[in-house]
């Protein structure tokens, strides 16, 4: 793989209720979903444009360097609460979205446009901008159009789930989707049939926080995870690789690596020998291109959070990597599994050598007080030279990391 | 000079006493949402993740996380009103506990220990103030150690000294001549401290007598379902084996709702097993005849922000929060007071600490204007100007 060498191409506006999640369609799209269930999709073909796109404001803080704005091209409309995660079939044919509305949902990136509307997508910078007007001017000032875009609908509405569809993961083949709900419940998917494969559960006192399938898609990385009931009142983590065939239990990685470990008791004592390697919840998973290694990032609101890589057949910790002050959002391998990304709450992607666990760049910067900007989901392009990221406070950014 | 527990009339407290009126407080320290509990605000900005569900009152909606609850609205009358003065921890906590404010001069008893004075039993083998779980001791105030608080660990545990691993006749032979030092030195001394010391020591001891009642594995197994299988429901169920043994007030707590980060994680973690707990509470106090008599006050010390910060957190708020009641002659199926839109502030009915307080003593039989004596300054139990919320009293 080429030297790292980020440079930030792309800072597309999504303001309004945060941006959760992000997903690459191809090399030249990406699709973004916010807590308000919105999904919108931003064709990034051609050049980065010089300032700020028609109809949108210019961010007073903008530099030089942060990338151009364009408006979307597509919002996708179906989901009713906040989009988990998105991920994508490698040839970018095929979107996927996990949401809190119980329901996960297939969208065709090549499917006809439904209707068309205006949105905007720059209510913060407007109402920010709107306090210097005349009081008389503002409500005319908030009420201008925004920018319009077609409207789409799902191809198919996966419904196994009774609960906030916390995790979604895909196969490399993109054959297999799995996916997890706050009540404990993990569905294998055949996408292309659009049916379950398979079903397990977890301990009904946790919830399914992260969910991977191997490249094969025939083995399964779950993280369980619940916040205390209270102080005293802790229900143990879980971190199993599953058999998606026969929903068998083949690992617990946990046990191996914590041997005192108890996952039936909820006591003070006993969550003291697993707080410090689990901190806020093991909330996200990855697993290498060659299945060898897995990832997990250590979330929360924590001191730092870091990433665990485990050797996924043994569960033997390989090294710990990157560290986010307050906790990791999202973790991914690069395709050729040499580079692990990892983004957090302290506004920034992380970007981490496997071999030695050394950190070769940070994308962004802290913004924010004491508690940072979350930078929440990212992805990596199927020709993996660019990284996307999705920024709580209104943006989706896109760097160009390999040449 | 403390007049605090003797300008009261010893008649009074008697009839009291004979309604046999008792109180369970929930404790939701650190400040539960009334955002994911009673006062959603679906479609604004303020509303957060979860999703409101109906409940078995019409038009009346609660959140997501309170199934069980939704189900028992008929036995509830939730304020949505709350307005309160002191927005931290210790200032809250000590709020709404006392209903005044924390001052340097007077020491304001607990509502706990306000009961235990006017519903207690003098002799009783038991504690009549016990809280399981304590977050806060402001005690007894101006009232007098002999209505402290009796604290259990969170586990619902005796603490050390109030079990004995002395056989009894070495334990009667030791006390007799413990007694004995002490009376010689009330008699030189004249010290109301010795009389008070002597008073907790011989509680102390009459625990013995009913230290099974402590003791709820005997009970567990068939009322795990009742009360769901976590150290809430367990220490529920403390609660009500306490106030069927005629324990005035129990207090009952559950850490950990200072959301200012992770709030929707949080709450998703901690209302299940305390919306169970408290609908077995409450059906099982109903099935043994006991929540006609026995009043469920539900409450944190504060409610929180209508913003979402960027922790995905709320932070404290007083100006609109939300408590709730049941049982004890307290109307069900009744949401009293609103809040506007987006939860800012309330809009109609506010309701006060004092209000709160007053409004709870009525329902315990207690006049919320009586009053002691801090030095020669009346206190009333309820603070001055406090009015009772007659519409949630049957």
């Amino acid at each position: 793989m080429p030297e790292v060498n980020p440079k930030q191409v792309w800072k597309l506006q999504f303001e309004g209720a945060w941006p959760t999640s992000v997903a690459f369609l191809g090399p030249g799209r990406v699709a973004a979903g916010n807590r308000d269930g919105q999904i919108f999709v931003w064709d990034l073909t051609d050049q980065p444009a010089a300032g700020p796109a028609e109809g949108e404001s210019d961010a007073k803080d903008k530099k030089d360097d942060e990338g151009a704005n364009v408006p979307p091209v597509r919002r996708l409309d179906g989901h009713t609460n906040g989009i988990s995660h998105l991920v994508s079939t490698n040839d970018g044919k095929l979107l996927v979205s996990a949401s809190l509305d119980h329901t996960v949902r297939i969208w065709e990136s090549d499917a006809s446009a439904t209707g068309n509307a205006d949105v905007v997508l720059d209510r913060t910078t407007r109402e920010r901008e709107s306090k210097r007007l005349p009081q008389d001017k503002r409500q005319e000032f908030l009420d201008r159009p925004g920018v319009a875009v077609e409207t789409q609908d799902a191809a198919a509405v996966l419904k196994g789930h009774a609960d906030w569809v916390n995790s979604l993961g895909i196969s490399r083949s993109g054959q297999r989707l799995i996916s997890g709900d706050a009540r404990s419940n993990v569905i294998v998917w055949d996408l292309e049939e659009r049916k379950e494969l398979s079903r397990w559960a977890g301990h009904s006192w946790n919830g399914i926080v992260a969910a991977a399938l191997s490249p094969d898609g025939q083995t399964a990385l779950v993280s369980e995870y619940t916040y205390k009931r209270d102080d005293f009142d802790l229900p143990a983590p879980g971190l199993k690789v599953w058999n998606v065939a026969d929903a068998a239990q083949k690992l617990d990685i946990l046990k191996v690596h914590i041997p005192k470990f108890d996952d039936q008791a909820t006591t003070y004592g006993a969550a003291s020998v697993w707080r410090k390697f689990i901190k806020g919840g093991l909330i996200t998973v990855d697993y290498s291109p060659d299945g060898s290694l897995v990832a997990v990032g250590q979330g929360g609101e924590t001191d730092t959070g870091q990433v665990h890589l485990f050797e996924a057949e043994t569960g033997k910790l390989v090294r710990t990597v990157s560290g986010h002050k307050y906790g990791v959002c999202d973790v991914r391998f690069t395709t050729d599994g040499k580079h692990v990304l990892s983004s957090g709450r302290d506004t920034t992607v992380r970007i981490c050598q496997v071999a030695d666990g050394k950190e070769v760049a940070a994308l962004g910067k802290g913004r924010g007080g004491q508690f940072k900007d979350w930078m929440h989901g990212i992805a990596i392009s199927p020709d993996a030279k660019m990284v996307a990221a999705a920024d709580i406070a209104g943006f989706v950014h896109v760097w160009q990391v390999w040449a | 000079m403390n007049w605090g527990s003797l300008f009261n009339s010893a008649s009074a407290a008697d009839e009291v006493q004979k309604q046999q009126k008792r109180c369970i407080l929930l404790w939701m320290n650190g400040g539960v949402s009334q955002f994911e509990t009673f006062d959603m605000k679906p479609g604004r900005p303020t509303g957060g993740q979860f999703r409101p569900v109906s409940t078995n009152l019409p038009g009346t909606q609660v959140c997501e996380l309170l199934p069980k609850i939704s189900q028992n609205m008929d036995k509830l009358a939730v304020i949505r009103s709350m307005r309160t003065s002191q927005v931290d921890h210790p200032g809250g906590i000590h709020l709404m506990h006392t209903g005044y404010a924390s001052t340097a001069n007077i020491r304001f008893p607990e509502m706990g220990a306000v009961v235990s004075k006017y519903l207690g039993q003098e002799r009783s083998d038991l504690p009549n103030f016990i809280k399981v779980f304590p977050h806060f001791n402001s005690g007894a105030g101006f009232l007098g150690p002999k209505y402290l608080p009796f604290s259990l660990s969170p586990e619902g545990r005796l603490p050390t000294f109030a079990t004995s691993s002395m056989k009894s006749h070495i334990e009667a032979r030791r006390n007799g001549l413990r007694s004995f030092v002490e009376d010689v030195y009330a008699r030189e001394h004249k010290a109301e401290i010795a009389r008070a010391h002597r008073e907790a020591y011989q509680s102390a001891r009459r625990l013995q007598n009913v230290h099974k009642v402590f003791n709820i594995d005997d009970e567990w197994d068939s009322n795990r379902e009742l009360y769901g299988d976590s150290a809430f429901g367990r220490r529920c169920l403390l609660a009500r084996r306490l106030i069927e043994e005629g324990v005035p007030f129990v207090e009952v707590g559950q850490s950990s709702y200072d959301s200012h980060a992770d709030n929707f994680v949080w709450h998703r973690s901690l209302l299940p097993p305390m919306e169970h707990a408290w609908v077995g509470l409450i059906t099982d106090l109903e099935q043994r005849g006991l929540l006609d008599n026995t009043l469920i006050v539900w409450m944190g010390e504060i409610g929180r922000t209508p913003r979402i910060n960027n922790r995905s957190g709320r932070d404290h708020y007083v100006r609109s929060w939300s408590t709730a009641l049941a049982g004890c002659g307290v109307k069900g199926g009744l949401v009293y007071g609103a809040s506007d839109e987006d939860g800012a502030d309330v809009k109609d009915d506010p309701v006060t600490e004092g209000d709160f307080f007053a409004t709870i003593y009525q329902a315990l039989g207690i006049d919320p204007e009586t009053e002691h004596y801090n030095g020669v300054r009346p206190i009333p139990i309820a603070p001055f100007g406090s009015e009772v919320v007659e519409d949630i009293l049957a």
